[in-house]
């Protein structure tokens, strides 16, 4: 179990780190936390010719209120997260998905920017990211363009970046002050990838559903939106919601594996049974 | 492939060596700078054998290229006991507490436990439950660990 | 016998283990650890399939990559005449096995050539260019496939392995089935796990002057290790020096050396170089030794009260294609009636080959009876309606009863099942959580409590080379004792145990012992761990040992001080006259005589402070025993399994040191709970292993654990020092203590349990479309 031989070439800026990038025709790949990639090159299941290490480009680091929300540089670790005041008073759920992210050891280099660019389907962050709206900002030689959630993910591991491309930054969107967030796995042990996983983010004005969205993961092959029932909770007073009937709805929007750890079949009934409670969970504790 | 002269502050000395880019820290560890006590036992970074302290944080040896630690300061095991032999005070109480059996998982549990202490030196039981998570021991059932985790919370001898 | 002065000084107490200052502070001295001059490093060539013909390997482009020394297949290694030990113990029906695959592969992982390179990143890369063409053939991976499908070795007519066997037709038992009250049947799917020792398999061969070798290698005995390495390699047995210092666990896959361990070595002797290779985790999960894989199907005849009149077992092994040493079916039928009163017993017992990785002991690999029985228990006191404790109560053996030679032959004697369990129950308080168990159904809560009550067979007096170890203990001119023995750890702690007993039975301090293992140059021959003997042979051998050294030293030291060795007491490393402490020799200043001055010594007596002792006890089995109860939460939304409460209430013996012992049952049990929740190797049709990482094959985290309450008894065995072992059993009693808590737990929804390990999607679907029983 040791990586394939490959160069390094380790960047001080982003100029430094996104020439190679481009040069490389996607055999050159980042090397962000690490915490993924070295286990995929420990199982040779990678074979890069060059890794640029992005561990020491200051402007990926940093976070900051900006206009509409908080920016997190894409570098920021895990553990910055799960600890960082402004992200704990603006984007609560962040920081509540962090905590079932790994373990101690590999938060301290697991980084945001890497975790998403992954796109591992049962991870917490990529899940966060989309229930909350996130936008990516990511940028090569050619320039930046900013991705939203929603078109970020396209598969297992597969996400809208270019090869050439490095994230640099994730803001997401406040929520505003009474908004209320819910990050819950099921996990065989704890520090596992979901079996079943549920972010789900909510405002409620005067007893009624003005926002909400709902993110699945570990139930697909990527993070799900379940906008069937997004759209029938929105603009319903939630003393009339119907859970049970929301769970089927909001089930029906995934397409959850089989594998050696659960069924399918599993994963569907349990994602049914965990969704009112959480729902509810989220719902009544706000407006 | 490409290599790379590093210099790393090895348990307070400083080491230089040429290393292959790909070659793990735990390798340059245990195989350039002789210090064997940081074990291998997952090279996937699920079980924690291999953690490390880099600069003041616990990390996974094996999800780290050597390259990575130029210019760093790293401590292992052997980096821990006093230079007049007596034990640190994880490595005092994971005796007391006979957390040990065949000690292969034991350096590993011993830096991330030193790591937490030097954080915060009245850490919470649940945080340092939280930090062995990170652990996998085949041998002792976690017992000994547990106790350990509840003797040196609060900062308690 | 004689006197054992300050008999209990040391051992019965909580020492600080020995081993622990090297191994807290990384000086420990795994295989991997030690450093070795010009070593190089191997990596296999694996097959990816699980059954075909080698059609072609072509290695030549490797052979010219950088850093490579040799490339070799079975062929080369013919010059070498090497004896691979037959798989699955001696009899009909053995498939041929080579150091590598010999013309065709019979599992995923099977080694097909193995790469010498200056290291492994270098040997990795080397392996990964040798190109072989395989002719795919259909595999049979589990049992049902073997009965019915092509052999698993072409050489052989069917997968039927060595050791099948069934009783005879036995008309009174079925007789006994035929008028019982109440007949039960059970049945247990038990899916494979793997050992996962933390440190995987481990070897340096080192090449050393003519002829010798010595061989560093994570194993259970140096002293089996050089035994079978110089039997494979036709080597003088003195040339060969294994060892073995520190060991990161092994629960019965490091037996014997596997396919790869000797592989290397012939890979040094061809080569006249140093080479080593540490197992990583990928090969650890895939390729070394599986346990447990078994299908039972069992079942009791009872009487109107309840009581047991007879039992039977059928038992199907899956052994892969290889499998080390023998199956244990033969002691799951032996023991399936446990400490109970049996009558009679009937078994059926098949072991069949598969395309899947080999089949090894695995912690108490005979474990299947327990977990049968104690399971069934439970079932039949459901369906009588009465309760578990009762139904044991009724049937477990007494005090009275011993000795009580069971119906399948061996004989119960100082143990205490009915003790321990009455013990356990009160301290888990059977009636205070029968009523919270009540209000949390009531609230649709599933909280649950098993119990399990056992016999375990320690030191097979009889079985081999389990009957014996040897102690080798001197006193140096230091006055320092330093014994040889062929016990072995790879956690055990036998380096303070021993030196526990040791000082105990000389009178001298602790400190003053040291106790060399892991080195087959040292210390005599023996088994080393396994079977749970350590403390039996390993302390009776050293007991014996030190009563002729103690009886010498004696000799000198009653000759030196005028006086007679019956007036001589030890203690503390100082021997005197007994009422007088102020008069004393040291022992130091006695050994000193001994080495050092002849003239001192008693006419005629040989000099020095030597003895060797070799102990095999007089009972062919010594029993321990236990109970354990647990309590346990089921979330019957998500089939989640959280364990509240452990008790564990053991009786080994005489207890050396209790935390070490503690430690012993702690391991066992928490493999347990792992076995019965999380552990499985499984497999796809096409026989490819689906759990390569340790993120797929789940061990226990220390959240999935709770903090186990002991209690000991300590009823001695009529042996020296009274001890019984104890390795073993935590992995034998945890799993139906468990199950039995889980299946109670869910008892209104009217489902019995049959696979291990009870992943949550299993518990799930069972539970599917059931709704709770009334809650009473
Ligand atoms: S060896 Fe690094 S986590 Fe297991
Ligand atoms: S003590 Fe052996 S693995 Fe932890």
């Amino acid at each position: 179990m040791k990586p394939p031989p490959f160069d390094y070439f380790a960047a001080h800026d982003l100029e430094e780190a996104l020439e190679p990038l481009a040069e490389g025709g996607g055999d050159a790949l980042v090397l962000a936390g690490g915490q993924t990639l070295l286990p995929l090159l420990a199982y040779r299941l990678a074979a890069p010719t060059l890794l640029v290490d992005i561990n020491g480009v200051a402007a990926l680091q940093g976070i900051s209120r900006v206009g509409d929300g908080v920016r997190i540089g894409a570098m920021t670790r895990q553990a910055t997260i799960l600890r960082d005041p402004i992200i704990a008073a603006q984007t609560p759920g962040l920081a509540m998905a962090a905590r079932f992210v790994g373990h101690t050891q590999t938060r301290a280099r697991g980084t945001l920017g890497g975790s998403l660019s992954f796109a591992e389907p049962a991870a917490e962050f990529p899940a966060t990211a989309l229930a909350l709206g996130a936008r990516m900002e990511v940028r090569s030689r050619d320039g930046a363009r900013t991705l939203e959630a929603d078109e970020f993910f396209l598969g297992p591991y597969t996400t809208a970046m270019a090869p050439d491309e490095i994230m640099t930054s994730v803001t997401f969107p406040d929520w505003g002050p009474d908004a209320r967030v819910v990050v819950h796995e099921v996990a065989r042990r704890s520090g596992d990838f979901a079996l079943v996983g549920l972010v789900m983010a909510s405002r409620v004005e005067a007893g009624k559903v003005v926002r909400t969205a709902i993110s699945w993961f570990g139930m697909g092959p990527t993070p799900l939106r379940s906008l069937q029932a997004e759209q029938a909770m929105t603009g319903q007073a939630v003393s009339d919601l119907d859970f049970a009937a929301l769970a089927e709805l909001a089930v029906a929007d995934t397409d959850p594996p089989d594998d050696i750890q659960a069924s399918a079949h599993y994963r569907r009934t349990v994602a049914r049974r965990i969704f009112p409670r959480l729902a509810r969970q989220t719902l009544e504790a706000v407006g | 492939m490409s290599e790379h002269a590093i210099e790393v502050i090895l348990n307070g000395r400083p080491v230089r060596a040429r290393v292959e880019s790909r070659r793990t820290l735990g390798d340059f560890l245990r195989r350039d700078a002789g210090q064997t006590g940081t074990h291998l036992a997952c090279e996937h970074g699920v079980c924690g054998a291999c953690t490390v302290i880099v600069d003041g944080e616990a990390v996974r040896s094996c999800l780290m290229l050597a390259v990575q630690a130029d210019g760093r300061k790293v401590t292992t095991v052997e980096g821990l006991e006093a230079s007049d032999g007596s034990l640190h005070r994880v490595q005092q109480a994971m005796q007391d507490a006979y957390a040990l059996q065949c000690g292969y998982c034991t350096p590993g549990v011993v830096m991330t436990l030193a790591a937490a202490l030097e954080a915060n030196p009245k850490p919470t039981e649940p945080d340092l439950m939280e930090a062995l998570s990170g652990h996998l021991c085949r041998c002792t059932g976690y017992q000994g660990m547990m106790k350990v985790a509840k003797r040196l919370a609060g900062g308690g001898e | 016998m004689n006197d054992v002065p300050n008999a209990t000084r040391f051992v019965g107490q909580r020492i600080p283990r020995k081993e622990d200052r090297r191994l807290l502070t990384g000086h420990g001295a795994f295989t991997d650890d030690v450093p070795i001059a010009g070593a190089l490093e191997a990596c296999f060539v694996r097959s990816p399939i699980a059954k075909g013909r080698i059609v072609r390997v072509d290695a030549a482009a490797a052979r010219q990559m950088p850093g490579v020394h040799a490339i070799y297949t079975v062929a080369d290694f013919e010059p070498l005449n090497a004896v691979v030990a037959a798989a699955g113990g001696q009899g009909v029906n053995q498939p041929r096995m080579g150091l590598l695959a010999i013309d065709d592969v019979r599992f995923v992982g099977d080694p097909v050539a193995i790469v010498v390179a200056d290291n492994r990143y270098l040997a990795e890369d080397a392996a990964n260019a040798v190109l072989v063409d395989y002719e795919s053939e259909d595999a049979v991976v589990t049992i049902a496939q073997a009965r019915v499908g092509a052999p698993a070795h072409r050489e052989l007519d069917n997968n039927l392995g060595v050791g099948a066997r069934s009783a005879d037709d036995d008309p009174e038992l079925d007789a006994l089935f035929a008028k019982a009250a109440h007949v039960v049947s059970h049945t247990i799917n038990h899916r494979r796990l793997t050992h996962a020792p933390m440190e995987g398999r481990a070897v340096a061969s080192v090449p050393t002057g003519a002829g010798e070798l010595t061989v560093y290698v994570s194993c259970q005995s140096p002293q089996q290790m050089a035994r079978f390495i110089s039997e494979a390699f036709n080597l003088p047995n003195a040339n060969v020096r294994a060892i073995a210092k520190d060991v990161g666990g092994a629960f019965g896959q490091k037996i014997s050396p596997g396919r790869e361990e000797l592989s290397v070595i012939a890979a040094s002797l061809m080569l006249r170089r140093p080479v080593k290779w540490a197992e990583d985790r990928l090969e650890s999960l895939t390729c070394a030794y599986t346990g447990r894989e078994q299908e039972a199907h069992f079942k009791m005849a009872f009487d109107a009260d309840a009581r047991i009149l007879g039992g039977h077992i059928e038992l199907h092994s899956n052994v892969g294609a290889y499998p080390a040493g023998i199956h244990a079916n033969a002691l799951v039928t032996t023991l399936f009636p446990g400490p109970y009163r049996v009558a009679r017993n009937g078994f059926k017992s098949e072991v069949w080959y598969s395309n899947t990785t080999g089949l090894a002991a695995y912690r108490g690999p005979w474990a299947m009876e327990s977990l049968a029985r104690e399971t069934l228990l439970d079932v039949a006191a459901r369906q009588i309606g009465i309760a578990p404790e009762e139904i044991r109560a009724r049937n477990l053996i007494t005090r009275e009863d011993q000795p009580y030679r069971m119906c399948t032959g061996p004989v119960l004697d100082h143990v205490t099942p009915r003790e321990t369990l009455a013990l356990a129950l009160k301290k888990i308080d059977v009636a205070a959580f029968r009523e919270e168990q009540a209000e949390a159904r009531k609230k649709g809560r599933y909280i649950g409590l098993g119990m399990a009550v056992y016999v375990e067979p320690t030191t097979m007096a009889t079985a081999g080379v389990l009957s014996s170890e040897t102690a080798y203990v001197r006193i140096e001119p230091t006055g320092k004792v330093i014994a040889m023995m062929s016990t072995h750890s790879q956690g055990h702690g036998t380096e303070t145990t021993m030196a526990q007993v040791i000082a105990d039975s000389l009178g001298v301090p602790f400190a003053d012992v040291s106790v060399v293992e892991g080195d087959s140059s040292r210390g005599g021959f023996g088994a080393g761990a396994g079977g749970s003997r350590q403390a039996v042979l390993g302390g009776g051998s050293a007991r014996l040992a030190c009563q002729k050294l103690l009886e010498k030293l004696k000799l000198v030291a009653a000759h030196v001080m005028n006086s007679q060795p019956e007036f001589l007491e030890v203690a503390d490393g100082k021997i005197s006259v007994r009422g007088e402490p102020e008069v004393f020799q040291t022992v130091k200043q006695i050994a000193q005589i001994a080495y050092l001055t002849p003239s001192r010594m008693p006419p005629g007596l040989e000099l020095g402070l030597e003895s060797q002792a070799r102990y095999r006890p007089d009972t062919p089995i010594i029993f321990s025993n236990a109970s354990h109860a647990c309590t346990v939460e089921v979330d019957v939304e998500t089939g989640l399994v959280k364990i509240l409460r452990w008790v564990a209430v053991e009786d080994c013996g005489a207890i050396i040191n209790p935390s070490v012992v503690e430690g012993q049952i702690a391991g066992g049990v928490v493999q347990g709970i792992g076995e019965v929740l999380m552990e499985d190797m499984a497999y796809d049709d096409l026989g490819n292993p689906r759990a390569a990482t340790f993120k797929d094959y789940l061990t226990p985290t220390i959240h999935d654990v709770p903090l186990i309450e002991y209690d000991h008894l300590e009823t001695p065995a009529k042996n020296e020092g009274g001890f019984k072992g104890v390795g073993e059993g935590g992995a034998i009693i945890g799993p139906p203590t468990l199950v039995n808590a889980i299946a109670d737990a869910l008892a209104p929804f009217g489902v019995e349990l049959t696979q291990i390990p009870l992943s949550p999607d299993y518990l799930l679907k069972l539970l599917e479309g059931r709704t709770p029983a009334h809650a009473g």
